[in-house]
């Protein structure tokens, strides 16, 4: 270095200090946003441990009746036959509600491995969703819920109406919503199911009367594992993976979903889907179209 | 070009393979990050739409920290070594002009891949990122090889 007179070495000092609050602020605030990470790290932990201690309940309880019951059944007398048929339907349901419980956790399996892909084919919509509620009539019956069906598409006398869209997510969608909109509800209600379409979009929309949801509580309901009652003596069962698998699902078709709810009063679920197009742009279905040129860049 | 098999990637989804495959996919200001392993011929490609998870929704590879993470896992249970992988980089461009404060989300995908690749010791030996035009890609797993376009499309 060349010497410096007084007034540069000062002026050199004062920057270099100058320099170093900048830093020191800097690492202030790295540090802060560290301590935020930290937090949302452990609070996702705890979550997943709740979740696993949570799906063991879900998966295992169930097992347990359906082995007891199945065991009942074989010791029951012959000309006892008639008990037979209440067990059978105890075992249906508890079967019905495990079958519900995996395909949605293999679902979220599959979405966080990035492997769920559209899977699009022209869908008689009024048929799947029948299929759905008849699905879920027991479990509804059994609450004495009511399941109204509006199917509010004028198509041509006696055609079906088909959209094309992916019908094995349309139907876990719909099940999520049902599912919630059953659990939620208060006994000897209603559950209305609407659809429309409008142009190229589906809407589904599933109204109950129950327990409904706080202003505050619908910002948080999609995330994961998240719910509402997750204590001990919560006498909803669930994982709180439906809405998120929804929101997932409805994000791979183009949708959106929609809460309207008052605490008290109920909720209303909307999914809009926008019908699929044959045609991802620039692509051909079977892809043997030349898709490259000559003036093609290579990396 | 026949004798490839063929897969269409998109958006939140991940591939890999050993066997040769043509992948193909379109992006706006997501972001595919091809990985290649020139000693085993293992090919993956990720295409991801925004850059870190929040930590609400499901880890998918929606987001490209998870994205970048789950490609390398797969490359590995394929069979690559993490010391052969190289990466080539694409997409991010930022094509809603109309609203500057669009939240720049193509270069923010972009600086997460730069960011993480680094962190890995995975060189970025190409790329083509940012601008205002989206891209078609073609990804050769078997070679590495890219293929690229622009294309004046909309959002993806």
């Amino acid at each position: 270095m060349t010497n410096l007179s007084d007034r540069q070495l000062l002026k050199e000092l004062k920057d270099r200090l100058q320099e170093r609050t900048k830093y020191e602020h800097e690492i202030k605030v790295l540090s802060q946003e560290l301590q935020v990470v930290t937090t949302r790290f452990k609070e996702s932990e705890a979550l997943k441990s709740h979740f696993i201690s949570n799906i063991s309940n879900e998966i295992v309880n169930p097992f347990t009746s359906i082995l007891g019951l199945s065991k009942s059944i074989l010791a029951v007398e012959k000309n006892d036959w008639k008990k037979v048929v209440s067990m059978v339907a105890l075992i249906h349901s508890e079967a019905f509600n495990l079958d519900f419980q995996l395909k949605n956790i293999f679902v979220a399996a599959k979405i966080e491995a990035g492997e769920v892909t559209p899977n699009i084919a022209k869908v008689n919509v009024r048929n799947i969703i029948q299929t759905m509620i008849e699905s879920f009539g027991l479990v509804a019956r059994k609450m004495g819920i009511e399941i109204e069906f509006n199917f509010d598409i004028a198509y041509g006398f006696g055609k079906n109406f088909y959209f094309k869209t992916d019908s094995e997510k349309i139907k876990l969608i719909m099940s999520n919503m049902l599912n919630n909109a059953l659990k939620y509800s208060y006994k000897d209600s209603k559950v209305i199911i609407t659809v429309t379409a409008d142009e190229d979009f589906l809407t589904i929309s599933v109204q109950d009367f129950g327990t409904g949801i706080s202003e505050k509580n619908q910002k948080i309901i999609f995330e994961r594992f998240k719910r509402l009652d997750s204590g001990i003596n919560s006498i909803n069962r669930g994982h709180g993976l439906g809405l998120s698998i929804t929101k997932a699902l409805l994000d791979v078709m183009g949708g959106s979903i929609e809460i309207d709810s008052k605490k008290g009063e109920g909720s209303t679920f909307t999914v809009r889907i926008p019908e699929a197009k044959n045609v991802v742009d620039g692509f051909s279905g079977e892809g043997n179209d030349i898709f490259f040129d000559d003036d093609d860049e290579i990396f | 070009m026949n004798q490839y098999l063929q897969h269409f990637l998109y958006p939140s989804t991940l591939f890999a393979s050993r066997e040769p495959y043509m992948v193909k996919t379109i992006l706006g200001s997501c972001v595919a990050i091809c990985l290649w392993d020139p000693v085993n011929k293992i090919g993956g490609i990720n295409h991801y739409m925004l850059p870190n998870w929040n930590g609400n929704d499901l880890a998918s590879p929606k987001y490209g920290n998870i994205a970048i993470e789950k490609l390398i896992e797969r490359m590995v249970q394929l069979g690559s070594k993490r010391d052969n992988i190289q990466a080539k980089i694409f997409g991010g461009g930022d094509l809603i002009a109309v609203d500057r404060s669009a939240m720049l989300i193509g270069e923010r995908n972009i600086r997460v891949a730069r960011i993480i690749l680094e962190e890995k010791k995975i060189p970025v030996i190409a790329s083509s990122t940012g601008g205002r035009k989206g891209r078609k890609i073609l990804f050769f797993t078997d070679t590495g090889e890219v293929r690229h376009k622009f294309i004046d499309k909309r959002e993806y």
